[in-house]
């Protein structure tokens, strides 16, 4: 079998994943067509690592993170973990009810602190509840063990029966934070977990997911769109477009040497905070395509500054062009594309 | 003439209190800073900081039970004669003549939602007409030309085709080109940007940042943008306004903001900013604790419990001013004078 080829040092291996979300039109419900959100992905992640999915609106990273939690069925492919009990899984293919048994182990972290939160619950609800679930039903024990958690992500216990109105967004991402860390998982899916706090409290939430990582040997599948927020907490950065993977490396060749002109034009559009680095950005033409109607040939031609005419006919393959380094561009090898230092 | 050295808007002292049932919000607590002609003043913060209310307030379009209570904002204007006036937008009535003729005409908004400030009913080209018509006069198909003509300098492909589109039709970034085109449409001196790339992505962003110093150089337009990201201002911005929980803490020329702060909160912002120079994996810099809920506003200067160069005795107990510590820079906080 595939699975047993697995090697044990991932947590995670994607093969070819694909969700495609068909359109109906009509009173009849007639097939229109179809949204390849996410199309033939491919990536790893070794235990306790993190790598981060990024892209643009659309460009089905969410999509790709929804599935390996299985809230999407995918269309095809596979989704290799590796349980607690050390034998590996197909989380795509198993029927819900041995689904159950896994989803203590990938726990989410999601973007909106606000909309993730019962409002009507109290945080020894919200952040208990997952251990109710899960048999732990003594009120005393789990409210020891809600306590625990919350010092651990740097609330204060006493807070615990107050809702989560009383907290500001920071805070709130800390309670959902503990929420997701209450049942021991092995995997964190977190979808943009910062992008909706200030500055001020982004980089607090970013080091308390780096202390739990290190504390508990977290693996963290990190969904993002912001560049200079992943370079902070990526040891392997895969960039998606158009529901697939057109680079991924590790996070420091990823950006000191992009070798896909879709990965040059995103780390060269991001503002850089310092005035005397005003440089030549390169602005891309036009918008992201639409998944439901993808260009011909490689999806990103119509944008490329490098295009070929086999661009436009030929999808390129994801190749490995050094070890680690995948790319899914005709011209990696010739081109010399800019990247930012540190 | 000495007018190209003098603002064209200065607002002094702004506040802009919310007087609600549990308390009164000092939204902007005394903001003073000044804008140019061709030049973009950044005003930037943290959530709560007070820098939509006031960009709301120099417009006064501040929702009830909000009121702009203390202040001047003046804004120079040619008067008919040719001779410059200058206009205390502060004292004038909200509802009056007057400051509906400077809305959209001396002073246009873009807001950072495009979809919730588009009408959805009406067409790109019905709006623009109309913001047209009412501040040119120009005769419907005239205006119409001239809306077309605007869609095309935003960049909007077949602007003649997507005038008679609705907001629903556009993606994201057609639709803020298409917010642009409208706030530009009665040729506006001064354009106040609210967080105009915020719900766009990178790409796009750099769009929008690019046309934005394009219509200014083209149109010597001068330009508030209020955002709160640093990496925005640093690229776009002359001068630079730090507001926290309503007061500015700290301005200056970008170059000085950037590579001389001087407000404690101003240095710990920019260091707490991830970077994309950073190397692979660091931890950064925090600011301890966070924002505080308005309603319970610090006693003394309002940053001074997150504070690392607190003085206990002096920064609890007095309000710092803003001060000049060069002849360009402001500053307020008592490591810069005693109160």
């Amino acid at each position: 079998m595939m699975e047993a080829a697995t090697s044990p040092d991932y947590l995670l291996e994607v093969r070819g994943l694909r969700k495609y979300f068909l359109i109906h039109k009509g009173f009849l419900r007639k097939l229109v067509g179809q949204v390849r959100a996410v199309d033939d992905v491919s990536f790893s992640i070794e235990r306790g690592q993190t790598l981060a999915l990024v892209g643009e609106s659309g460009c089905g990273k969410t999509t790709t993170a929804r599935c390996i939690i299985r809230a999407h069925a995918p269309t095809a492919g596979q989704i290799l973990f590796r349980t607690d009990a050390d034998t590996v899984v197909d989380v795509a293919q198993l029927p819900k009810r041995q689904l159950r048994p896994l989803r203590r182990q990938m726990q989410m972290i999601f973007q909106d602190p606000y909309s993730s939160l019962n409002p009507r619950k109290t945080l020894l609800d919200i952040v208990g509840e997952p251990l109710l679930v899960n048999g732990l039903k003594n009120r005393q024990e789990r409210v020891a063990r809600v306590a625990d958690l919350l010092r651990l992500v740097g609330l204060q216990p006493e807070y615990m029966r107050r809702f989560p109105h009383a907290f500001s967004g920071g805070q709130r991402q800390r309670v959902g934070i503990a929420r997701a860390l209450a049942l021991h998982p092995s995997l964190i899916v977190a979808d943009e977990p910062v992008s909706a706090l200030d500055v001020s409290v982004q980089a607090q939430i970013l080091n308390l997911l780096q202390d739990l990582q290190a504390q508990f040997k977290l693996t963290y599948l990190f969904v993002a769109h912001d560049l200079s927020v992943v370079k902070h907490v990526s040891d392997r950065v895969a960039v998606m477009y158009v529901g697939q993977i057109v680079e991924s490396a590790p996070t420091e060749a990823l950006y000191t040497a992009p070798k896909h002109p879709y990965t040059e034009s995103l780390l060269s559009a991001v503002p850089k905070p310092d005035p005397r680095l005003r440089a030549q950005r390169i602005v891309l033409e036009g918008e992201v395509a639409d998944p439901a109607h993808p260009p011909s040939g490689c999806h990103f031609h119509p944008r490329c500054p490098y295009v070929l005419p086999v661009c436009r006919t030929e999808p390129p393959a994801l190749e490995a062009i050094a070890p680690g380094h995948f790319v899914r561009c005709h011209r990696a090898r010739e081109l010399t594309l800019r990247g930012v230092g540190s | 003439m000495a007018a190209a050295d003098q603002p064209i808007l200065d607002v002094r002292d702004l506040r802009t209190y919310f007087f609600r049932e549990e308390g009164t919000v000092k939204a902007v607590d005394g903001a003073s800073f000044e804008v140019f002609a061709g030049r973009t003043v950044g005003i930037v913060g943290e959530s709560g900081c007070g820098k939509t209310v006031t960009a709301k307030s120099i417009l006064r379009i501040v929702e009830r039970p909000g009121r702009v209570v203390g202040g001047q904002i003046y804004l120079r204007r040619a008067a008919h004669n040719g001779q410059a006036s200058t206009v205390d937008l502060a004292t004038l009535d909200p509802d009056g003549a007057e400051i509906r003729r400077i809305r959209g005409g001396d002073i246009a908004l873009v807001f950072q939602e495009p979809m919730s400030s588009i009408s959805p009913v009406h067409t790109i080209g019905n709006q623009m007409v109309e913001t047209v018509q009412l501040h040119t006069g120009l005769g419907a198909s005239a205006a119409r030309e001239q809306a077309i003509e605007m869609l095309r300098l935003v960049g909007i492909p077949k602007p003649e085709r997507r005038i008679d589109e609705y907001a629903f039709q556009l993606s994201g970034g057609l639709r803020q080109r298409a917010m642009i085109a409208l706030a530009l449409g009665g040729h506006p001196r001064i354009l106040i940007a609210d967080e105009p790339t915020t719900a766009l992505d990178v790409t796009t962003q750099a769009q929008i940042l690019d046309l934005l110093r394009h219509l200014q150089a083209q149109e010597q337009m001068a330009i508030v943008l209020i955002t709160h990201n640093l990496g925005v201002v640093a690229e776009m911005c002359d001068e630079v306004v730090v507001m926290y929980l309503g007061r500015v803490v700290e301005r200056g020329p970008v170059d000085a903001i950037f590579h001389a702060p001087k407000h404690p909160y101003t240095r710990m912002l920019l260091r707490s900013i991830p970077s994309i120079h950073a190397q692979v994996r660091t931890k950064l810099p925090t600011i301890a604790g966070s924002i505080p809920h308005p309603f319970n506003r610090p006693r003394g200067c309002p940053f001074h419990p997150r504070c690392p160069d607190f003085m206990p005795g002096v920064c609890d107990q007095n309000e710092p001013e803003l001060r000049a510590v060069s002849e360009s820079q402001a500053v307020s906080c008592f490591l810069y004078g005693a109160p």
